[in-house]
């Protein structure tokens, strides 16, 4: 399954609270897709360039993108904290 | 069943079918079926491992506040890192894909460093048997002021 949520939480220093954003990854995609198209156009020609199998390529980045939900980093220093959710 | 199929094993050995030794195997064999019987009222399905799990707690200057992996001193540092192993498969087939003259490249950058790792010997399907053993790596390391936790879940 694709990721559907992307939480990205952040955290200053100074006593400062956590603070989350929430990215719905399906509608995001939908506003970036007049952007989409090129992008993926733009990676076939790199991969014709640099002799890459653009099949194997979409294959390959479709299962990394598969494989996203559930990955979680949580980095906090002292006071300041980094979050990324994928679900 | 159990004792049919050691008939069955007998009669095999007994016909000329096999010799002594295989009898002698297979019935191991049927035994060692047997002798993992399960806990009462507990399942013995492992499930497989999900995630590869990488925490990190360090109390570096720290008052000893991070004891239970909370973070808030000066110097205290937290790191959890939850990947998925089949994010890691995906990875790594993303990775075979890179092209031989970006490796020989990368060989060159990498034996000028001082790194003398020849990276077109390192083949996908080893790095994928590496992957699927990774289920049973622990690694716990427990210093005085940091701990350190790679395993699987």
């Amino acid at each position: 399954m694709i990721p559907q949520l992307v939480t990205i939480g952040w955290r200053r220093g100074g006593g400062g609270r956590w603070r989350r954003m929430h990215v719905p990854v399906l509608p995001v995609l939908v506003v970036l897709s007049p952007l989409l198209l090129p992008a993926v156009l733009g990676g076939l020609i790199a991969c014709l360039v640099f002799d890459v199998s653009p099949a194997g390529a979409l294959r390959g980045a479709g299962r990394l993108v598969w494989a996203l939900p559930g990955t979680r980093f949580e980095i906090e220093q002292g006071d300041m904290g980094v979050l990324v959710n994928v679900r | 069943m159990m004792n049919e199929q050691r008939r069955q094993v007998l009669q095999m050995l007994s016909e000329g079918k096999i010799t002594a030794e295989e009898a002698e195997r297979l019935i191991d064999a049927l035994d060692r079926d047997r002798s993992p019987s399960p806990p009462a009222g507990g399942s013995t399905t492992k499930t497989r491992p999900k995630y590869l799990r990488v925490v990190v707690i360090s109390d570096e200057g720290a008052g000893g506040d991070g004891a239970a992996g909370v973070s808030g001193g000066d110097g205290s540092a937290r790191i959890n890192i939850r990947v998925p192993l089949q994010l890691l498969r995906a990875g790594v087939k993303l990775a075979s894909l890179v092209p031989p003259q970006a490796l020989t490249r990368a060989n060159a950058e990498l034996r000028r460093s001082g790194v003398d790792i020849d990276l077109t010997q390192l083949k996908p399907q080893q790095l994928e048997e590496l992957i699927e053993h990774l289920d049973e790596l622990t690694v716990d390391i427990d210093s005085a002021d940091a701990k350190v936790q790679v395993f699987c879940e």
